[in-house]
């Protein structure tokens, strides 16, 4: 059931949930190529990512970022899809480092991905080989401007596409076993 | 001390009196080098673990030599006694290519020999447990011998970023921009173009 | 009619403080650590936003009925039991169920939160939950022990088993029970440290062991309840031993200091302290705290 509110009340609520979302990030620790050295600086004393509100969180039901930190194997890749399928909405992707955008080093690999937006949806790429902390923490606040702008919207776009992202994800994992999440 | 090899060419002495056709060399201080032929592979291992004491086996590699139709099978060994390393190679056929497992002197060899089966295509007779090890589900040819082709590989499987299959050179790139000349101990690395 | 509607209103107000002050409490225990570790750390409402984040998430996980209901439990629990402490002293505001014998109900009700997050987290099958809801459990089997002598101790010495009995006999500072009865107190103090779950005894949530432990398959709503859930726990915990040893509270502030100088204990503690294993946090329980609840009974009786 739908209640339907004043539209200016939807808005000042909306605003509100945004401005949540927005203050409180939970990454899931899941660290997949070499960049997830970059995180525990990013994290801890020199850095603190804390105080814009930035946690790690130890499993995907809790989490509210997925950091794809690195180059993918296809073996990783796997992991990755039912680590985002088992989070819960609303959900967002940060890619980092070159290896994500185009293949980066491994652009010539027999086992890594090069395109990550091909497979799952990415709402900020962060370049670089790799990116510093506060590369990482730039990135950071552009996921937070655009969830305040409600812009960040991969999640929305995979539920969209799932039939296209289901098909590029096949076409790479042969032996498809992986459960359906009832999201 | 650099040049005091008396230990080294005491035990290539002792291979060299066991097995009269392995070719035995002492490459520097702490390395013996032994080429053997295919069947002589598991008599040197046991006479190596049970008489030279070389309890402790490293690792197992293997080189593609294309050109001779030919694998190479490289098993490393340690003696915690003299400290001294076993470098024991052999040449298998490339077409069939089979090769007893060494399970039973080391247990540890199972994974060597699976990851060596994945990359290379090597069948160890005896390892029952040859399955997936960092690959999964790999239905081509195995990726290490060097009659695969990578690029074309992935290119053929994964998405390209469109802009990187030209493949323009950095530096003439950064050149045409600031109207310099490239330096002729830089054109050596521009083969591509 | 005029009281009734008071009633009504403490009634509403007393878990929304509760609440309140929990939530505070925890975000100033975030931005301390954060200093103690020489960080700027979040600011001290980010556990509310935190919270109200979780609660505007949506949530899609069914592993069947016990796994909705655990945290409610959990909040159930919880809200019970602040209506059985005493928050203010003579006040007749603050909603409160109390009768002859709530000490001994509130033993009981304080350990039914926990066991119902242990049905809950048992039926998600998750290895993790199963891990951590064992070690919760022994671990609660560790401090309860202490803390039920240290209560035994007091109602033999003061023959009474309501906390408002408590309450009556520390009129001034200087009959307060931590003076009374020193020994019960140290027990009581010794087994606040396991009952607060902050380090050394953080091990059944110990996020790098086994995922943040029972909670590792709640996300979203289920972990916004347990999280409201946890702040009103607490706050019951401070005041139930500020009444207990401290001889309680006339006014809010008193509370408030009274509370926040108590959370210091197990906070400072734990920001210096690693962790121990399961049975080194029982062998610690079992030990000292226990010995100090048996001497305080003895020096009761003879």
């Amino acid at each position: 059931m739908e209640i339907t509110y004043d539209k200016n009340a939807q808005e000042i609520l909306s605003t509100i949930k945004s401005f949540a979302r927005k203050s409180s990030l939970w990454v899931i620790a899941y660290g997949t190529g070499c960049g997830a050295i970059e995180i525990p600086p990013t994290m801890t004393s020199r850095y603190d990512a804390e105080r814009f509100g930035i946690r790690g969180s130890a499993t995907p039901r809790q989490a509210d970022v997925l950091l794809i930190t690195g180059y993918l194997a296809v073996k990783t890749l796997k992991r990755v899809i039912r680590t985002y399928e088992q989070m819960q909405d609303p959900k967002y992707v940060i890619a980092f480092g070159s290896c994500t955008i185009n293949g980066g080093m491994y652009w010539d690999s027999y086992n890594t991905i090069k395109l990550l937006d091909k497979y799952i949806p990415v709402d900020v790429y962060i370049n670089g080989c790799m990116p510093r902390p506060e590369a990482v923490i730039q990135g950071f606040i552009k996921l937070q401007e655009l969830i305040m702008n409600k812009k960040a919207e991969g999640a929305a776009k995979y539920k969209e596409n799932l039939e296209w992202y289901r098909e590029n994800q096949r076409k790479i994992i042969h032996n498809w076993r992986m459960p359906e999440y009832n999201w | 001390m650099q040049n005091n090899l008396e230990l080294e060419n005491k035990i290539a002495e002792k291979i060299k009196i066991a097995f009269q056709t392995a070719e035995v060399q002492v490459q520097r201080k702490q390395r013996i080098k032994v080429n053997l032929n295919e069947d002589l592979v598991h008599p040197f291992l046991t006479f190596a673990k049970n008489t030279l004491s070389y309890k402790h086996l490293s690792h197992i590699s293997c080189v593609d030599w294309i050109e001779d139709n030919q694998f190479e099978l490289v098993y490393i060994l340690l003696s915690y006694d003299s400290l001294v390393q076993i470098i024991a190679k052999t040449r298998i056929n490339r077409e069939k290519a089979e090769f007893p497992t060494a399970r039973n002197y080391w247990p540890q060899v199972e994974t060597y020999e699976r990851e060596i089966h994945e990359l290379y295509g090597i069948n160890f007779v005896g390892n029952d447990h040859l399955v997936d090890f960092v690959l999964e589900d790999w239905e081509d040819l195995p990726p290490m011998r060097r009659d695969f082709d990578t690029v074309k590989y992935s290119q053929e499987h994964f998405f390209n970023r469109p802009g990187r299959e030209d493949a323009q050179d950095v530096r003439k790139t950064v050149t045409k921009h600031s109207g310099e000349e490239l330096p002729d101990l830089a054109k050596i690395y521009s083969v591509r173009n | 009619m005029d009281s009734f509607w008071m009633k009504i209103l403490g009634f509403v107000i007393t878990p929304l403080v509760a609440f309140a002050v929990g939530v505070t409490y925890g975000g100033i225990v975030r931005k301390i650590t954060a200093r103690i570790q020489n960080r700027v750390g979040p600011p001290i409402y980010q556990n509310l936003l935190d919270i109200t984040k979780l609660y505007s998430k949506k949530t899609a996980v069914n592993h069947g009925v016990m796994q909705h209901l655990g945290p409610v439990f959990a909040i159930t629990a919880s809200v019970t039991s602040l209506f059985f402490v005493p928050v203010l002293r003579d006040s007749s505001f603050w909603f409160n169920l109390s009768f002859d014998g709530d000490l001994i109900f509130l033993l009981y009700m304080m350990v039914f939160g926990s066991l119902g997050m242990a049905l809950g987290a048992g039926q998600t099958g998750n290895p993790n939950s199963a891990i951590g809801v064992s070690r919760g459990l022994a671990l609660m089997v560790g401090y309860e022990i202490p803390f039920v002598l240290s209560l035994v101790a007091l109602m033999i010495q003061f023959q009474t088993t309501s906390i408002h009995g408590l309450l009556a006999v520390q009129d001034t500072f200087s009959s307060w029970i931590i003076f009374q009865s020193p020994f019960a107190t140290i027990a009581g103090i010794l087994a606040f440290l396991g009952m607060m779950h902050y380090a050394p005894f953080d091990v059944p949530f110990a996020p790098a062991e086994v995922a943040s432990g029972p909670a590792s398959e709640f996300g979203g709503k289920y972990l916004a309840l347990m999280m409201t859930s946890g702040s009103i726990f607490t706050f019951v915990k401070l005041v139930l031993f500020v009444n207990i040893y401290f001889g309680g509270a006339e006014d809010l502030l008193t509370l408030i200091l009274k509370t926040f100088i108590l959370y210091m204990i197990p906070v400072l503690t734990g920001i210096v302290n690693p962790r121990y294993r399961t049975e080194q946090a029982i062998q610690f329980f079992w030990k000292w705290p226990t010995v100090f609840g048996i001497i305080a009974i003895l020096i009761v009786v003879l």
